[in-house]
């Protein structure tokens, strides 16, 4: 991931994402900015560190339900309950991390999977009273910010652009983290982390941070899908939403920066434009999703820079034959 | 039942007919495998418990018989990275380019391993010899007072293990390092070790230096088919 | 009386864990079967389970007899999963072990929908079959005759598969054939075919569970997920790669269940995630696992 590349793309999907709500509408246009973060909050895991997690819902499932209860329960501001879901999402990655960080990479996959699902049957059943079971936890007071200053954000622009700000920051907090030499050695995980290790390198405290600095911003992501539905729906701890930030992480590619950005935002629109035509959204999906880890693996944005990269080789090649003739 | 030991500044190396246990040797003093009896001390400090990680920043290092490398990486990242496991890691804020100190370091070993052409080409794209190169500079890259070398040249040509074994002579006399090497090639071993030691089947054979080892009838009969040069 | 219910409940709740615990070790088995032998956890397993129940649906349907459409459905999805494997999931094979995982993933999203299309949201029932129906009395307990049945089978299944993995040839075959071994690159294409045989045989065991299963749940397109799940903290407890992993992990998941829902019933989804929460802090590679890394 060239860091001159990468902080160029960030600034230009900043820029579209101004007008997108323009666009499109803005309620689809939130949806694809809450939904690029919790990809990029997963790629630190998968894409950077190399670790495959089918469970991440449950950060972002439980970012949504404790920004949700802050909300209304405890009566708390927009900002305490953002906080509420970062410090869950946080917690959250600490506790299954210490658990399963140090099995191999199926175990963990499975692992995860599990731990979410345990999550989703406690706020479907067993903890029903406090999260609303089957119908999801609802009436959340109307939101408003009054500090700095006001913003109604029940309209939706003023939504749409505090959404903006908070995932913008948390972009460039992702960016700065990745290009750290924290990033760098998370990649060298990825790559090898038998001779990461063999470095010097504690690589499970490096995975397990890696891991935790996942569940904050997907965590994240959660509380403010809590903060745009004004209410929060069981499905975000379902096995689906884990599936789905895989596909959209996929997508557009794991191993560019910008790439989970493009996956959530086309998805997204995919599923908008699809669930017109049919019910059957998953299958159809599914398929895609097959077909592209078949041909695709890279994603749309890997792909079109391994075109790049073997088109600059073609014409470097061609140079050197036209100095030699 | 293996002993021996080695002191500081010797490049020892050590030979035996294949699954004579080199690379398991090395795997126990690296700390890959834990020792089912006996003790390894480093510097008069029991090391034989310790994690992989623990051992290699105490400053031994080893390498790896098949090239085990950072594919996807720039050569100079796959060095880069590993001069930065000298520092505190957990370090999230920093651009990495700002640390200049490291940059320098590995730019340094990168010309020293003769890659400094390959600096920004992906480890997967370099040829064996290059990368059995890439292999000695990641593991220089740790500042190790003892360099595990697991068989550097293999599959190299004639003349790429010719300008290998010098580099591995030079870069430890120049670094003052401790070198212990696995070798197949025995021109290799003639060449530059102060002291050889050959395994069979888990155990020690002989001990000596160049001149005895090569008249060690012993020796001989077990190397049957292997030429002396 | 012992919390509350007198010691016949205790037993029969035992022989309702042995039969849901059966279920599991078809299951877990097959699962472990294809990690060991192709290096990929099958996210699509209980998607397999699921279209075992609505091929016994299918077969019984048209054939009006259970133990006619138990064996075709067994063999129907065990030749659709050769299918996919042969076409789909080699092709992956050359890849990270990452890859094929990916792709059963995509399996378990897709299938399930289509089956929505096909066959509606309603669930299939499936009739016991005739001689099956009730139970036995066994001094003052209850023993449902089919859940015996399910008990009964799975343990002649097991020791069939072990005879087989064992004693015959092909048997030893498919327990040498792992894809990083040295028989790849000396038999090459060959190998390509016991792959297929193996993973036929992992999603058949599935198929045998959801077919076994139809009776009691009804094949709803839903019920693959659950079951995955379940099936993943079978191996994470039993040990992946280990046939009598997947067999203790089974039975013992399958106790876990039943007594919590006597005692718990709103926690009894759950208890396996804490059971696997223990376990992982306890004895983190499981109860067979393999050592080394964990």
């Amino acid at each position: 991931m060239g860091k001159n590349n990468s902080i160029k793309t960030v600034w230009i999907a900043l820029l579209i994402f101004l007008f997108l709500p323009f666009i499109l509408s803005a309620p689809l246009a939130t949806e694809m900015l809450i939904y690029s973060l919790f990809a990029l909050g997963f790629n630190i895991l998968l894409g950077q560190t190399g670790v495959i997690s089918f469970g991440h819902a449950a950060y972002f499932g439980l970012g949504a339900y404790f920004a949700g209860i802050a909300l209304r329960y405890f009566g708390s501001s927009v900002w305490t309950s953002l906080l509420a879901s970062i410090v869950v999402g946080g917690v959250a990655a600490v506790l299954i991390g210490a658990l399963s960080i140090k099995k191999k990479g199926v175990y963990f996959a499975m692992i995860s999977l599990a731990f979410a699902q345990m999550f989703y049957f406690l706020a479907l059943s067993a903890l029903k009273k406090w999260t609303g079971g089957e119908d999801g936890l609802k009436f959340i007071p109307i939101l408003k910010l009054d500090f700095p200053f006001h913003v109604d954000l029940a309209s939706p622009y003023p939504l749409y652009f505090f959404v903006y700000f908070i995932v913008a920051l948390s972009i460039f907090a992702i960016w700065r983290i990745l290009e750290s030499p924290f990033g760098r050695l998370l990649q060298a995980i990825r790559e090898n982390e038998e001779r990461t290790e063999a470095c010097g390198f504690d690589t499970t405290m490096a995975k397990f941070i890696s891991l935790v600095f996942s569940g904050i911003f997907s965590g994240l992501a959660g509380g403010l899908l809590t903060v745009y539905l004004g209410y929060v729906p069981v499905t975000t701890l379902f096995w689906m939403t884990s599936g789905t930030v895989v596909m959209m992480t996929i997508l557009g590619g794991m191993h560019s920066f910008i790439g989970p950005v493009v996956g959530a935002s086309l998805f997204l629109l995919l599923q908008d434009e699809i669930s017109y035509l049919t019910d059957r959204w998953e299958m159809y999906v599914g398929a895609m999703f097959m077909a592209l880890v078949l041909l695709f693996p890279e994603g749309i944005v890997g792909t079109i820079k391994d075109k790049i990269e073997t088109k600059r080789k073609r014409v470097q090649e061609s140079q050197w034959v036209g100095d030699v003739s | 039942m293996v002993d021996f030991s080695v002191e500081k500044g010797q490049l020892k190396s050590i030979i035996g007919p294949n699954g004579a246990g080199k690379t398991t040797l090395f795997n126990l003093i690296a700390g890959v495998f834990i020792p089912s009896s006996g003790r390894i001390y480093f510097d008069n400090k029991d090391i034989t418990s310790k994690k992989v990680h623990q051992i290699s920043q105490l400053g031994i290092t080893k390498t790896y018989q098949i090239t085990h490398v950072f594919p996807r990486l720039t050569a100079f990242e796959n060095i880069r990275i590993s001069v930065q496991s000298r520092m505190s890691s957990f370090n999230f804020w920093r651009r990495v380019g700002t640390f200049s100190r490291i940059n320098k370091k590995a730019e340094e070993i990168l010309t020293l391993v003769t890659l400094a052409d390959s600096h920004d080409r992906p480890a997967s794209t370099l040829s064996h010899g290059e990368r059995k190169y890439l292999e000695i500079g990641i593991a220089l890259a740790t500042e190790p007072k003892i360099l595990l070398l697991d068989e550097p040249t293999a599959g190299m040509s004639p003349a790429e293990t010719i300008e290998a074994t010098k580099l591995i002579r030079s870069l430890t006399d120049q670094l003052e390092l401790t070198v212990i090497l696995v070798e197949h090639d025995m021109s290799v071993v003639m060449e530059i070790s102060d002291e050889v030691m050959v395994l069979n089947e888990g155990s020690v054979l002989a001990q000596g230096t160049c001149e005895e080892i090569s008249c060690n009838t012993i020796v001989q009969r077990v190397y049957l088919g292997e030429r002396n040069e | 009386m012992l919390f509350g219910f007198p010691p016949e409940i205790y037993l029969m709740q035992i022989v309702f864990g042995l039969a849901l615990g059966a279920i599991y070790v078809l299951l877990a088995s097959g699962l472990s079967i294809i990690f060991g032998l192709l290096d990929v956890i099958n996210f699509a397993h209980g998607t397999f389970y699921m279209l075992g129940a609505y091929a016994v649906y299918v077969a019984v349907s048209l054939t009006g007899n259970f133990w006619i459409g138990l064996v075709c459905a067994v063999l129907i999805v065990a030749l659709f999963g050769a299918l996919t494997e042969w076409t789909l999931l080699k092709r992956l094979y050359k890849e990270e072990p990452f890859y094929p995982l990916l792709l059963t993933f995509g399996m378990a999203v897709a299938i399930p929908d289509a089956m929505k299309f096909i066959f509606g949201l309603i669930g299939k029932v499936v009739e016991y079959p005739s001689g099956l129906v009730g139970a036995i009395m066994a001094g003052p307990i209850l023993l449902p005759k089919y859940r015996l049945f399910i008990i009964v089978l799975t343990a002649f299944v097991m020791i069939l598969l072990w005879l087989f993995l064992k004693k015959s040839d092909l048997g030893m075959i498919i327990r040498a054939a792992t894809r990083d071994s040295l028989m790849v690159q000396v038999l090459g294409v060959n190998v390509s075919r016991i792959w297929t045989v193996g993973f036929s045989i992992g999603v058949g065991l599935a198929a045998l569970g959801g077919a076994v299963a139809a009776p009691m749940v009804s094949a709803v397109p839903d019920m693959g997920v659950e079951m995955t799940v379940e099936c993943f903290v079978v191996v994470v407890i039993g040990g992946l790669g280990s046939l009598g992993g997947a067999i203790l992990g089974g039975l013992i998941i399958g106790q876990v269940v039943s007594f919590v829902s006597l005692f718990a019933g709103d926690y009894s989804n759950v208890a396996i995630f804490f059971a696997m929460a223990v376990i992982l802090l306890i004895r983190p590679r499981g109860l067979f696992g393999e050592a080394g890394r964990l």
